[in-house]
């Protein structure tokens, strides 16, 4: 019972990673980017690049993929959104335009890269820290499975879940801490009263969606190691998974996203062990039991309108 | 007189010959799908290559000999992509046989992408080349609009597997067996085989551990945990490339090493297994033994060398691998060559006809095609190997059982 639990926090802290950029984008345009996963699968081909092309640890790839998407992002933010936003009806129109631009991407990466599964070999994650590894928790500096209460755990998950963590805690300190966060929050919680009360939503949506589109490729570098390999067409999976940690844990909240990963992560492992054929339902059972029972996910507050 | 009658013969034959060609179509259209993305793509991408490939070199030789019309005539190939998706592929088998018209039905690759073609083959009384779909249900006696083309059916596939342990493995201490298989048809057969086979062997063979994981799982972790905690003497794995890549992955990131450790992949998809896992990942582990490693003899098409380079000078970017499924679709190709030379008309059932009548006469790179009675492939079997390194830190196969085939002794328990 300990084993699970405790994969399914390591796991389901990764998954908060996954669903937060999602969360961020849905929660300040009302856009549904359909290829948030996708932009996960072009962050582990950053990391596969990066390891493959330059011998370079993938965590290096962290910094990297954060700048390049957040960079893409904007750009893409500008090409698109403006004009979505002036649609009847955006949030219907973000499905369309957004499953065909996961559609392109995919395509495109296929035609460039081929269909065939790829991956990086685990002890290269984090390798450069092996050294830091051993001095904080003692053994030889090398890259091998990672000791919790004396059960074993790739050491891979463990990175991810750190990582995952350090992330979350920025995107926090980012929206509570920072003006920017502020005015960010201030769209989330109502668009009209915002742009009514002279804040430039353009630039704070476009910032979000930058940042999105960022996360969503921190993600992907770890994808290579929580998955075992990638293709082109992995997005669509990962995309389905972030839906179900954002509804989990509720718009607008990075913290409710951790929740909401580490509740997906553990109830994984938990069918996994007990009812293995069923775990591929888990996502779906899930999302009905959340919007059943409580619509606005585990941290989301109940609003009245008026 | 007999000249007179003879030159009227000849005279007639040559009017009759004159009358086929004259039918002849202008080209054979051959219908299949392929998945150029999605879970299948890695083993249907490389079956649809090697396809396309023979098409090519007919094609440049002026087409395929047609016995129905006494001539060369080219192939067209009218192939779509079901982008792994079954309901994709239904529908595109259906246009396939309703809107283009096909001459002859080929199924996409795996048993997943092979059952929508079942169904839809039999009601149109289309003959289905079924590549490397051996699900059991697929093929009954009251179906014969299926033949299995290249990879033994899943009820037999096995049985080296189960042979081994029910007969070398008590010796070697083998009693407790571990048994975790995807839940699909190709291997969701493979598990039941193994157990009818276990159970009717009345060996000391006790599986500890049965349990199936959905297709699309890509994380074992906790189950090589729950698995482990059984201890287990043999693990088998039943699962498709993607599955084989992240449980071995996994296996070696917990630091687990199974005494004996069964996978199919590693042995027929071994260039991926190999980029993905690692050499060091994959040795020790037991694995299906495919044509490429045991050089058959052939009486038709090229020999495994000959395809190889035809491969490589094709293929130069190394997108797709090269390994058991681009085998498995050069070994369709042939038979579809071979079928349409002795075949008197393009009738579903003639065609039939000739596909068996190929039956334990055919030898390709990929061994002797042989059906038995429902279409299934009772041929080109592949032997228990184990993965070894050699001096270089390269993969070798060891053959290991039936031992008639042995090329050495297995390496048991793991060190």
């Amino acid at each position: 019972m300990l084993y699970p639990l405790i994969a399914g926090v390591l796991f389901g802290l990764y998954f908060s990673l996954v669903g937060i950029g999602l969360n961020l984008v849905f929660g300040v345009m009302r856009i549904v980017n359909l290829a948030h996963g996708d932009f996960l699968m072009l962050g582990a081909f950053v990391a596969f690049g990066i390891y493959t092309a330059a011998g370079l640890d993938p965590l290096v790839g962290v910094p990297i993929a954060f700048a390049l998407f957040c960079v893409a992002g904007l750009l893409l933010y500008w090409i698109l959104v403006p004009r979505l936003q002036r649609a009847r009806d955006p949030e219907m129109l973000s499905f369309i335009l957004f499953f065909g631009f996961s559609q392109v991407i995919e395509a495109l990466t296929t035609i460039v890269f081929g269909t065939s599964e790829r991956s990086i070999p685990s002890r290269e994650l984090a390798n450069s820290l092996s050294g830091v590894r051993a001095a904080i928790f003692g053994g030889e500096a090398t890259n091998g499975p990672f000791q919790i209460f004396g059960l074993s755990f790739p050491a891979s998950w463990v990175v991810a879940a750190t990582v995952s963590v350090i992330a979350i805690g920025c995107v926090y300190l980012y929206l509570y801490r920072t003006r920017l966060g502020t005015l960010t929050r201030a769209v989330m919680s109502r668009r009209e009263e915002a742009i009514a009360t002279g804040i430039n939503v353009d630039r704070v949506s476009a910032a979000a969606f930058g940042i999105g589109l960022g996360l969503a490729a921190v993600a992907g570098v770890f994808a290579p190691f929580m998955f075992g390999s990638f293709t082109p067409a992995f997005g669509i999976d990962a995309t389905v998974t972030s839906f179900v940690v954002v509804v989990l844990g509720s718009l607008g909240n990075p913290l409710g996203t951790a929740l909401g990963g580490v509740v997906y992560g553990v109830s994984y492992m938990l069918v996994q062990t007990y009812l293995s054929s069923w775990a591929d339902l888990l996502p779906y059972v899930l999302l009905i039991a959340i919007l059943l029972l409580r619509p606005s996910g585990l941290l989301g507050r109940r609003v009245r309108v008026a | 007189m007999i000249g007179k009658a003879s030159a009227a013969l000849a005279a007639m034959m040559m009017l009759a010959t004159q009358a086929y060609a004259a039918d002849a179509p202008s080209e054979i259209k051959i219908g299949t799908l392929y998945a150029s993305s999605g879970r299948y793509a890695s083993i249907s991408m490389p079956v649809h290559s090697a396809i396309k490939l023979w098409v090519d070199q007919k094609n440049a030789e002026g087409g395929v000999y047609v016995k129905a019309f006494d001539k060369k005539i080219p192939i067209k190939l009218v192939a779509y992509d079901d982008q792994s998706n079954t309901a994709t592929a239904a529908t595109l088998y259906n246009q396939l046989v309703t809107q283009d018209k096909v001459d002859l039905l080929v199924a996409d690759s795996g048993s997943v992408l092979t059952a929508p073609a079942v169904t839809i083959a039999r009601d149109h009384k289309m003959f289905l080349f079924d590549q490397t779909g051996t699900g059991a249900s697929f093929f009954s006696k009251d179906n014969p609009y299926i033949a299995l083309m290249a990879d033994p059916v899943s009820t037999i596939w096995p049985k080296p597997v189960a042979d081994f342990i029910t007969h070398d493995g008590p010796g070697l201490g083998i009693k407790k067996v571990a048994l975790l298989y995807s839940t699909n048809e190709f291997t969701g057969t493979q598990a039941n085989a193994v157990r009818k086979f276990i159970k009717e062997s009345g060996a000391p063979i006790e599986i500890v551990y049965d349990q199936g994981v959905p297709t699309e799982t890509t994380n074992y972790t906790v189950i090589i945990n729950n698995i482990q905690a059984k201890q287990p003497d043999a693990v088998i794995h039943l699962g498709y490339a993607p599955n084989d890549i992240a449980f071995l992955r996994n296996v070696q990131d917990v630091g687990v090493k199974f005494k004996m450790l069964f996978c199919i992949y590693p042995g027929l998809e071994t260039e991926l297994l190999e980029k993905n896992v690692g050499a060091k990942g994959l040795q020790h582990v037991f694995t299906y033994v495919p044509p490429q490693e045991l050089e058959y003899p052939v009486n038709f098409g090229m020999k495994m060398a000959d395809f190889r380079k035809a491969w490589d000078e094709k293929y130069k970017d190394g997108k797709i691998e090269f390994g058991f499924n681009s085998v498995a679709g050069y070994t369709t190709a042939l038979v579809i060559e071979k079928t349409l030379s002795v075949a008197t008309s393009l009738d579903q059932m003639e065609l039939r006809k000739a596909v068996f009548s190929l039956s334990g006469n055919l030898k390709t790179l990929d061994g002797t095609f042989a059906l038995d009675e429902m279409g299934g492939q009772i041929g080109e079997l592949t032997p228990l190997g184990q993965l070894e390194l050699n001096e270089h830190g390269h993969i070798k196969f060891v053959s290991i059982y039936p031992h008639e085939t042995a090329t050495g002794k297995p390496v048991y328990p793991r060190p």
